[in-house]
Parts: structure tokens; sequence; C-alpha cells
């Protein structure tokens, strides 16, 4: 018995969300069947609403434990608004109706036993009904088996239909494997195609940076020394400046291929962690910045490379651009590696013009993590990036 | 001789003055932009332009198209292109407009002062300098229905010889054959190239753009 007052109780605690979600559903129910109407003339229309309704969806999935599927275009060609669309007049008219039925049944046992205590108030053309109307002592007698009757039915149905209305609203919102798969393969692809992206915007980079960079500073010590051979043959006085100028220039080149090879993979993340690398990077910041790390700050290479990028090109700007008077990078590293940077400068950081933003979006996409900048006019501007590590 | 450089390293750009002015060239504008270089030009009427391949603002090929362009404003404008690395389509570019007075070479060869002074005066006298590295990339890609092919080795040398810029005397030198010997071999590259007999300088001109056509067609 006491089992069954449990299963009951935790059924009927799972029942009621459900009507309140039912009734909300309810009230989305009549823009959705519109929104599908419109659709069905062109299924590539973006469907009003479909937001509010995804996420009541995903409510009612977290609910009875469904896995909970992301929308990147909700149309009718979309899977998962589609069994969002199918599920919504059930969860509204079904759900609703059914669960009200199944949760009055406790309250009708109760009533029922209370009855006999107060039929005599009600005016005889006009009695109480429970469910049959009681008009003597002796109908009212019966009530008591009412109640049981009641009871009984709560706690045999209760349990029963919470099964079922949970596996049936679990296969209409469960989104077909096919379709889940289509879906990650869509993603994959679409993340593949930002890695090669950022892969080839990297090495077209370094071969600007050698090309343009070290190679004209080489070029630049071939030629002053070339000048230098000339000289010393006409006049040799006039040698010295420019032996010193084409030794200015092979070590500019030198330093220039240090910036270079620092750009493909930072030699001080091998030494000293992605931590000890970004205190370097914060160290030389001209703008005073504070560093908090939580957890321990070991990622694949490539994502801390990427992370390392993120910092170096953000505190950068803010030297450059947001003429702010302190900043603040916190490194959080769960699943994911994430970085939030804010300063205290003029904000309104825009992406179009400048590489800097730009580049940090697109080397995070290429992990598939996420860019955030806010950035309003007067500022303060906060840039979050999360790495997945793939763990 | 005047000339005017377009090249958008300042440090470049201030030792090729440097240099040109020591060997007693009088450098009319040295610019960093592909305008610029639009405006020196039509202001100074040089003898001929020498300029960077990469130019801003995409620092991809501006240079290559300014100089297409500037010998469009000035037929037969000698101009010397410099580029950080060999790629024969640039090549195959610049001599799409005629090959009289075009030199290509790697940057740095200025390093090697006399041979590059020698070059510009060859591009000013309206000869065609290619760079060793371009006519011996050239030379390997050969397709089987090629006239080049047809050539033999030694006339492969001296066609190679010609392209770089050098005149019979010089490459006579470096072969170190006659120049008797080397005129023989350049009226079989002709015969064999099919170029019609005529003017000899202008024949010079058309076997080396026969043989950069066929390459990268």
């Amino acid at each position: 018995m006491r089992h069954r007052l449990t299963t009951l109780w935790l059924s009927t605690r799972q029942l009621a969300p459900g009507l309140a979600t039912g009734f909300a559903a309810l009230t989305l129910l009549p823009l959705s069947v519109f929104a599908t109407l419109l659709a069905l003339v062109n299924p590539g229309r973006i469907l009003p609403g479909a937001p509010v309704l995804h996420a009541l969806a995903n409510h009612e999935r977290l609910r009875i434990g469904a896995p909970v599927p992301e929308v990147t275009e909700p149309t009718l060609r979309d899977p998962v608004t589609r069994r969002n669309l199918l599920w919504l007049p059930w969860h509204a008219v079904a759900n609703t109706v059914v669960s009200l039925f199944v949760l009055a049944l406790p309250l009708a046992s109760v009533n029922a036993l209370l009855v006999p205590t107060f039929w005599w108030l009600f005016p005889a053309d006009d009695p109480i009904a429970s469910p049959y109307p009681v008009t003597s002592w002796g109908v009212a007698a019966t009530m008591p088996l009412m109640a049981v009757v009641y009871a009984v039915l709560a706690l045999t149905v209760t349990p029963w239909i919470t099964g079922v209305f949970g596996r049936t609203a679990g296969r209409i919102l469960a989104v077909p494997t096919g379709a889940r798969l289509a879906q990650r393969v869509a993603e994959l692809t679409a993340s593949r195609a930002a890695a090669l992206e950022a892969h080839g915007a990297e090495l077209r980079r370094i071969e600007r940076d050698l090309h343009d960079g070290t190679q004209n500073k080489l070029v630049a010590v071939a030629m002053h020394l070339g000048i230098v051979e000339r000289e010393l043959r006409r006049d040799p006085d006039n040698a010295l400046p420019l032996v010193l100028r084409a030794q200015d220039a092979a070590t500019d080149a030198l330093s220039g291929l240090r910036d270079v090879v620092r750009g493909i993979y930072p030699p001080v993340l091998a030494e000293r962690g992605l931590d000890g690398a970004i205190a370097g990077l914060i160290a030389r910041c001209p703008v005073p910045c504070a560093l908090t790390t939580l957890g321990p700050l070991r990622a694949p290479a490539a994502v801390e490379s990427a992370a390392y990028f993120v910092v170096a090109e953000a505190l950068t700007n803010i030297a450059k651009h947001s003429g702010a008077q302190r900043a603040s990078v916190t490194l959080t590293r769960e699943d994911t590696l994430t970085i939030e940077i804010t300063d205290d400068g003029h904000g309104g950081a825009d992406e179009t013009t400048g590489t800097g933003l730009a580049g940090i979006r697109r080397r995070v996409a290429a992990f598939e993590g996420r860019t955030e900048v806010t950035s309003p006019p007067g500022g303060p501007t906060l840039l979050r990036v999360e790495l997945p590590c793939g763990s | 001789m005047r000339v005017v450089i377009a090249e958008d390293d300042a440090l470049l750009r201030e030792g090729l003055v440097l240099l040109l002015r020591s060997e007693g060239i009088d450098v009319a504008a040295a610019v960093d932009n592909p305008d610029d270089l639009v405006t020196a030009l039509a202001d100074h009427q040089p003898d001929a332009a020498i300029l960077d391949v990469r130019l801003p603002p995409t620092f991809t090929d501006e240079g290559l198209r300014a100089a297409v362009e500037a010998r469009r404003r000035v037929p037969g404008l000698p101009i010397l292109v410099l580029s950080a690395y060999v790629e024969d389509s640039y090549a195959g570019d610049l001599l799409a407009g005629g090959a009289e007075a075009v030199g290509y070479l790697l940057k740095e060869r200025v390093g090697k002062v006399a041979t590059f002074l020698d070059a510009l005066h060859r591009v000013v006298a309206g000869g065609t300098v290619l760079d060793p590295e371009v006519v011996s990339q050239l030379m390997v890609r050969r397709r089987a229905d090629d006239p080049i092919r047809a050539l033999t080795p030694r006339e492969r040398e001296v066609l190679a010889l010609m392209a770089e810029g050098h005149a019979n005397q010089a490459i006579a030198d470096r072969l170190v054959v006659t120049e008797t010997a080397v005129s023989k071999h350049i009226r079989n590259i002709f015969a064999k190239l099919g170029l019609p007999p005529g003017e000899h300088g202008h024949r010079r001109v058309l076997a080396v753009l026969t043989y950069l056509q066929t390459s990268s067609a």
C-alpha cells in the first residue's frame, strides 16, 4: 500500500507540470496551426513562434528524459520542428484533458468521503453528484464505497496513464535516428569546412609573413652586402655604415622569423603550459590585466594554440583600440575551455573592421567552439570564447 | 638613366634607392603602392620602372597588374618586376603584351649588384630578362607536342640564356663556345620553332615568347 501511495505521488508529480505546459501548449496551438498552414505553401519558410515551440518541446523532452536536439533552421523541412508540431496538439488537447481527469481522482476520493457530512446542504432539485446524485442518507451511506472506488482508480490508473503518456510523448518527440545523423553530418560538414578554411587562412598568413617579412629582410641583407661589395672596391670608407645596416636587417629577419614560428605553435606552450604562456602574454600587455584560472588548464595542443591565439589577439585589441585602464582574463577548464576577456574601455568593438575579432571567430569555429562579443558603445567589452576539448 | 621604384617594404625601397643612386642611376620617385606608381610614371616619364609583384592593398599581384597597366598607358615602357618567388604564370601575364623591355627577376638578385644592373640595362635597351629560376622551371614542364622538345639540349641551353636576356657573345662566353657556334644554334632554334626569317632582334623575342606560351598553355 505504501509502495502504491509512493507511485501515485511520483506519477502525480510527473503529470502536474505536464498539465501546466499543456495549458501553455493550448495557447500556442492556434498560432502554430496558422504558421504551419502558411508554411505548407513554402516549406522553406521560417515558422513564426518556432523558438517558443522548440523551448516548450525541449522542456517536455527534459521532463521525460528524451535527448534534446538542436534546431538550426526552424522550417517544415527540419525534422525536429516537424516533430514539435506533431507533439503540440497531442500535448495541448489529449494530455491536458486526460491529466485533468487523472489528477482529479484523488480529490474526488476525498470529496466522496466528505459528501455524507454536507450533502443535505444542497437543494433537493439540484443535489450534489459524486458521481450519482446524493438525495438521501441511504445514498450518502454508499459514498465511502465510492471513495474507495476513486482511490483504487487513482492508485491504478494514474501511474499507468503517466507511463502511457510519457512513452507516447517520447515517441512523438524523439527525432528519428536518420534525421539526427543527418543533422550531425551537416554540423560536422560545416565545422570541417570551417576547419579547412581556418587552416587555409593560417597557411596564407604564414606564407605572407615569411615572404613579405622574413624574406624581404633577407633580401635587404643581400642587397646591402651587394652595395658593400661595390663600395669596398671603390671607396672602402663608405662600406661600414652599410655593413651595419645589413646587420640590422639580418637581426630584424631573425626576430621576424621568431614571430612567425610563435604564430604557428608558440614554443612557450610546450615549455610552460597554457596558463604559464598566457601569464606571459598578460605580463607583456601594456594595459594592467588580471588573470584567473579555474581547473587544470591542459588541453589538446591545437586547442591550447587556439586559446593562446585568442588571448593574444584580444589583448592586442585591448592595448590598441579599447582605451581601457584595466582588463581581466578568466580561463575555465571544464568539458570545454572557456575564455572570458573583459576590459573597461570605450566599447563599440566592430567585427567588420580589422581582422582581430574575425580571426578569433574563424579560429574558434574550426574547433566547433563559440565566440560571443558584447561591446556596447561606452563599454565594457566582453569577449567570451568556448573551445571544446574533445573530451 | 631615370627610374621609378614601387616597393612596399621600406627597408628594401630605401636600399634600392641607395643602390641605384650609388651606381649613378637617377631615382625619380620611390613609391609604395600602385596608384602612386601610375602618378609617378606620368609625372617623371622615367626610362624604366622597377616594381614588386606584391603591393598594397591585397599583396597578391597588384604590382604585376600595375605593370600591365603601365605598359598599356606607355607602350614599350621598360619594366623590371621583382618577385619574392618564381611563378611562371606571372611571367606569362607580363609578357602577354609583348616581351620587349620586360624583366622578371627574383628579389634576391639585387644582391649581385653587377648582374642586377646588367639586367636593368638590358631591359632598358629593349631586351627580355627572365630569372634563371623561371627559365629552369619552364624547361622542366614541357608537353609532348611542344616544339621546344624538338630542340637539342645545347639549343635549349642557348634558348634559356636568350630568355634570360643575354646577347650572342655573352651566351658564347657562358657556354664556352664561339659566337659563330651560338649563331648557328640560334638559327636552328628559329627554324625548329617555325619562326619566319626577318629582323633578328624581333625573332629572338618571338622565340622566347613561343617558349613561354607553350609552357604556360
